[in-house]
């Protein structure tokens, strides 16, 4: 008798637990989407995206995607339109003096921040002052290194000085977007929690891992805009499910795409697949400072070893282009070489004139996400043709960084190949330049992971970014390029497609080519 | 009695005290350094050792570990050096939807377990045994992110009944309960048998029979009671693990539980969130342990405690 | 002397005895039985299937890639084109390999500690069983990612990464049957002739503990061969471009929606090889564990 209690003791505590479980999955299902996504509503939308927010402070933000979060709640004086051209935003216009070294903005009049705060000149200085005063702590005062002081001429005109002539200066300021002065004094290091800006949308709930919901700011400057009240921005990171969700109805708009699904979603009448340029360029790495890898016919007979068509239809499932130059056509000063045409017998020519003709073995290193295993593994492929037999070492991204930069010199470097990709997020030239080839960068320093030394090369990047002559500039960096691309540090691979779908009733929503996602004309018809 | 329970939850102190330090140690030993994670692929040198000298990263570890230890005792899991909010928060907002999850999963599990445990146990090396115990072992044989990926595609994709991911319905939770509690199921149904199987053999259900009780009133009324007590440690020490998170099965559903909260402080070194998280395994799954030690006594005064 | 002799010819006959007995029983449990012979298949396959390939499974075919299934490629090709098939049979090997070569390190390891741990008991078993308690505190694919993250990648690292945490359990399992054993009459009887502590342990005592270890070991192999797709779906598995089952799978899955036959067999394979050696497991504590048995 006392034991059957006990047992209806234990059962009790089941029930107890089922009910429970009831309770609160229905508890959670009412408040913790709130008004917001559990019932949608007519001008409501869904983005699918890949990965998790890790921060909203527009200043110490480094991951695209939490980029396209920030373009949504924030602006910067300038900003890039469609084709990355730089366009004023909070400025209404600028001005740089002749010797490079003051930027004169005006501010649009009439701006709020969405805490009802005004935005005027003292706001900015306030801005720039945060940065610079974290002493290199935050992200954002890399883009500043050259700014000497900011000056406020009057309400609603400021002044940069430089110590130097930079010529991406401007393109670095699309990077440094206004934060509400009286939010940062109110929520300090939180800031990155509680996002105030001018932007076309506020902020309403951020569900770690899982959501970040956005609304509509009313008293937005640009009238007109925008056009929906409110965005679900929802972490999906297996490929597959994103793709699902567009078909279910479960997402408006998903990026990125992954290139094998597209074939599947043309059949669907309802879903628009869009192409845009992408800046994002694809190469592996090789380490110049390594036997046999010093060797330039060795680099250039791989080049030659390589079916580039064959990598954008197996890796890239048909999307992209090939890797013409150092950096992608859609970047600053971009000029297109001659590229290495597949040519096998010429790469066993020079891997013999180079006394490899047997080949050698070597690793090539990658993260873990599915895509570069795909590509590390074509390379492989290709590669035994000319009787070079890779190891294909795939690393957690922090184990694999670690790896990289820890060597001190360029000697202990245990680097050979690397599998990888690269975009300037501001889109200038510099960037995709200098932390890739300058003898400076050697890691840890930056990401010269081919340990590419060309003293030329390091000339004219220095020389380039001081000169405010553009035409100059251009033509410096059309030597940057012909000269590194004919030295071969790289295998050169591919300039990505950016690839996102949307149902067709969505407009407006598109992806840059740095892979941000811009929603300010997002309209549902 | 009170006397064991008090000595036992004495026991955890310097449990929980060893482990802290292996989960101190097991994290730093992992190559990966969270300020050029942080600083993302533009940065330099200097920015980077900036941002270490912030988050104190360039301290000796012994150093870094007693400030830890430290901040633990006034009750403080430090901040997520990402995002900075406090680990508390981060870890609150994903425990609920996670302990959902585990409860909805290991209630099924225990349901549908037992009863196949039931019919094959009395149908032993017949039929239904053969059919219970292969549909049970066949949870425990697959691949959970491939039952997952092929169930997206049949209930979601195909015939639209239910959401691919995320938990904004109730919906949302049936396709990773039944892809986390397929296994938990197999194991219980495997205990439920071979524990009835056991019991049924027993002096007092042969008594039972003698007596001339019908085969279905031995095993609800008599044998099912002491067979519970395995199934019982099965499903709590399950339990246990559930509630750690699957990172495999969150990832397969967008789910935003504590195994892809894991996974991603992982991947971004983000020290205080890893360390939080992997002592709440450790304190719930020792805690789990305890609670299980004593429901054995609480069903089965047999045992003793000294 | 000679009575000594008839003891022990006493004893082969009865072991000879137990064996066909066993072999008896086992034949009788269908399921069992018929998992048995699927296992064999596969070991056979595992040595032979490289031999016996339709097709190269390493070799790319860039003009039939992503072909469905068909009369030449009965499973289709993958995104490289090659025939998925062949990859499935040639990956058996090392599907295979990792699983039980994982649960031998681990079972060795664990059996080991187990024995001393319930042999000597005291401090020895305490400090054993706290440090298994720790580990067991960890989710298993937790320490695994640590292991090969602290490694590195590569099929050695995750042999040992997946071994690792089957330690602990064959510890605890073990030391239970140590525990039960030592205190039969015969152990005493030894010690009380002066036996030598390795003598008992390893003669007397592991070999009790045999039957438990085989039920056990055959169990752990699907969960290893889990464990290791686990880690190949999160990256960290032994190389992307290996034809292993877990690699196939983790490298198709973005195909699930245009490709469902590369997703569906290498999990299928997976599946199966699973079922038949849990179900080969579970024949076998039926019959071995003297507890159930009738």
């Amino acid at each position: 008798m006392i034991r059957s209690k006990k047992i209806m003791g234990a059962f009790l505590i089941v029930l107890l637990a089922l009910v429970l479980t009831a309770c609160s999955t229905t508890r959670s299902s009412s408040d913790s989407g709130g008004a917001a996504s559990s019932d949608k509503k007519d001008k409501d939308i869904n983005i699918a995206v890949n990965q998790d927010f890790t921060t909203l402070d527009p200043h110490n933000v480094s991951d695209t995607l939490s980029i396209s979060a920030t373009h949504a709640i924030y602006e910067g004086l300038v900003g890039f339109d469609k084709d990355m051209k730089i366009q004023p935003v909070l400025a209404t216009d600028y001005k740089i003096s002749d010797d490079g070294l003051t930027y004169t903005f005006h501010l649009r009049k009439n701006v709020k921040f969405q805490d009802g705060s005004s935005f005027n000149a003292e706001a900015v200085k306030a801005n720039f002052d945060r940065i610079q005063s974290s002493k290199d702590a935050l992200i954002a005062s890399h883009y500043l290194q050259y700014l000497k002081s900011v000056k406020i001429v009057d309400d609603h005109t400021i002044q940069l000085i430089l110590n130097q002539p930079f010529s991406a200066m401007l393109n670095k300021l699309t990077m440094v977007e206004m934060i509400s002065p009286k939010a940062l004094k109110d929520q300090g290091d939180k800031i990155g929690m509680h996002p105030v800006g001018t932007g076309p949308f506020e902020f309403v709930k951020w569900n770690q891992g899982e959501s970040l919901i956005l609304k509509k700011n009313p008293n937005y400057w640009d009238k007109g805009y925008p056009k929906v009240d409110q965005i679900t921005y929802k972490s999906v990171p297996e490929n597959g499910s994103r793709v699902d969700m567009l078909k279910t109805g479960e997402a408006d708009f998903i990026y990125p795409l992954p290139e094998q699904s597209v074939q599947a979603l043309k059949t669907q009448n309802d879903i628009t697949v869009d192409q845009t340029t992408s800046n994002i360029v694809r190469y592996v790495t090789l380490n110049t400072n390594k036997k046999p890898f010093n060797d330039k016919k060795v680099r250039q007979a791989m080049n030659y070893a390589l079916d580039k068509n064959a990598y954008i239809k197996v890796v890239k499932s048909g999307f992209g282009s090939e890797l013409d130059s150092t950096m992608a056509p859609s970047t600053q000063f971009y000029s297109k070489q001659k590229v290495y045409n597949y040519d096998l017998s010429k790469a066993k020519e020079l891997m013999k004139e180079a006394g490899y003709a047997k080949g050698f073995t070597a690793e090539i290193w990658g993260d873990t996400d599915s895509a570069t295993m795909k590509g590390m593994q074509f390379i492989q492929q290709q590669m035994a043709r000319i009787n070079i037999k890779l190891k294909i070492k795939a690393m957690e991204q922090g184990t694999l960084s670690d790896a990289i930069n820890t060597p001190k010199s360029p000697d202990d470097a245990k680097v050979q190949m690397w599998y990888v990709s690269w975009s300037p997020s501001s889109g200038d030239a510099d960037g995709a330049t200098r932390g890739l080839f300058s003898s400076a960068a050697f890691p840890p320093n930056g990401s010269n992971t081919a340990y590419y030394k060309n003293g030329e090369v390091d000339k004219l990047i220095d020389k380039a970014n001081q000169t405010t002559d553009v035409e100059k500039q251009k033509s410096m960096y059309a030597t940057i390029q012909k000269d590194i691309y004919n030295d071969a540090p790289w295998l050169f691979l591919g300039v990505d497609t950016n690839l996102s779908a949307h149902v067709n009733k969505l407009k407006g929503v598109y992806v840059l080519p740095d892979g941000s996602i811009q929603v300010k004309e997002a309209e549902l018809q | 009695m009170k006397k064991y329970i008090v000595k036992r939850i004495l026991g955890i102190i310097p449990l929980l005290f060893v482990v802290s330090f292996l989960i101190f140690l097991f994290i730093h030993l992992v190559p990966g350094d969270p300020a050029r994670l942080i600083a993302g692929k533009d940065a330099d040198l200097q920015q980077i050792n900036a941002i270490k000298h912030q988050l104190h990263l360039d301290e000796p570890l012994y150093k870094q570990y007693i400030d830890y230890m430290n901040n633990l005792f006034h009750g403080n899991l430090g901040e997520s050096i990402k995002s900075k909010v406090p680990v508390s928060e981060l870890i609150g907002e994903r425990i609920v939807p996670s302990l959902e999850l585990s409860l909805l999963s290991i209630a099924w599990a225990m349901v549908i377990g037992v009863l196949i445990g039931i019919i094959s146990a009395i149908f032993k090396n017949r039929w239904p045994d053969n059919i219970g115990m292969i549909t049970a072992v066949s949870g425990i044989s697959l691949p959970n992110f491939w039952l997952g990926l092929v169930m997206i595609q049949i209930f979601s994709v195909k015939l639209g009944l239910l959401p691919t991911g995320g938990i904004e319905t109730w919906k949302g939770y049936l396709m990773p309960s039944i892809a986390l509690g397929a296994g938990i199921m197999a194991m219980i149904a495997r205990f439920t048998r071979s524990s009835l199987v056991q019991t049924l053999k027993e002096d007092f259900i042969r008594t039972g029979r003698s007596r001339g009780y019908s085969g279905l009133t031995i095993v609800f009324g008599h044998a099912l009671r002491s067979s519970l007590i395995p199934v019982v440690t099965v499903a709590g020490l399950q339990f246990g693990f559930l509630l750690g998170g699957s990172i495999v099965v969150e990832t397969v559903f967008s789910f935003p539980g504590m195994g892809r909260l894991l996974i991603n402080s992982i991947q971004m070194r983000d020290y205080p969130v890893v360390q939080a998280e992997l002592m709440l395994f450790s304190f719930e799954f020792i805690l789990v342990n305890l609670i299980v030690d004593l429901l054995y006594g609480f069903l089965n005064p047999k045992i003793r405690y000294d | 002397m000679s009575e000594t002799m008839t003891v022990s010819k006493q004893q082969i006959a009865s072991k000879r005895g137990t064996l066909s007995t066993f072999w008896h029983d086992f034949r009788q449990r269908k399921v069992a039985f018929i998992s048995f012979l699927f296992f064999v298949l596969l070991v056979i396959l595992a040595v032979i299937g490289p031999y016996i390939v339709p097709f190269n499974p390493q070799t790319p075919d860039y003009n039939h890639v992503l072909q469905g299934m068909s009369q030449k490629h009965w499973a289709g090709t993958d995104e490289y084109g090659r025939d998925v098939l062949s990859r499935l049979i040639a990956g058996t090997r090392i599907s295979l390999g990792i699983g039980i070569s994982s649960v031998l390190i681990g079972a060795m390891a664990g059996t080991i500690l187990g024995l001393v741990s319930g042999y000597f008991g005291k401090w020895v078993d305490k400090t054993i069983m706290r440090i298994c308690d720790v580990l067991f505190a960890f989710p298993d694919i937790l320490l695994a990612i640590g292991i090969v993250a602290i490694l590195g990648p590569g099929l050695k690292n995750v042999i040992f990464a997946v071994a690792f945490f089957s330690v602990p359990s064959f510890a605890r399992m073990v030391r239970g049957k140590t525990l039960e054993v030592k205190e039969m009459l015969f152990i005493e009887a030894e010690k009380s002739i002066g036996a030598k502590t390795n003598r008992i342990i390893f003669r007397h005592i592991f070999p009790e503990t045999i039957p438990i270890i085989i039920v056990y070991l055959t169990m752990q192999v699907g969960t290893a061969i889990l464990a290791a797709a686990s880690l190949s779906f999160l990256g960290l598995g032994a190389s992307p471009s290996s034809p292993d089952w877990g690699a196939m799978l983790s490298m198709s899955r973005d195909y699930i929606g245009t490709a469902f036959n590369l997703v569906f067999f290498p999990g299928l394979a997976i599946f199966l090889t699973v079922l038949s050696l849990n179900n080969l497991g579970d024949g076998l504590r039926d019959i071995l564990d003297p507890k159930i048995k009738d």
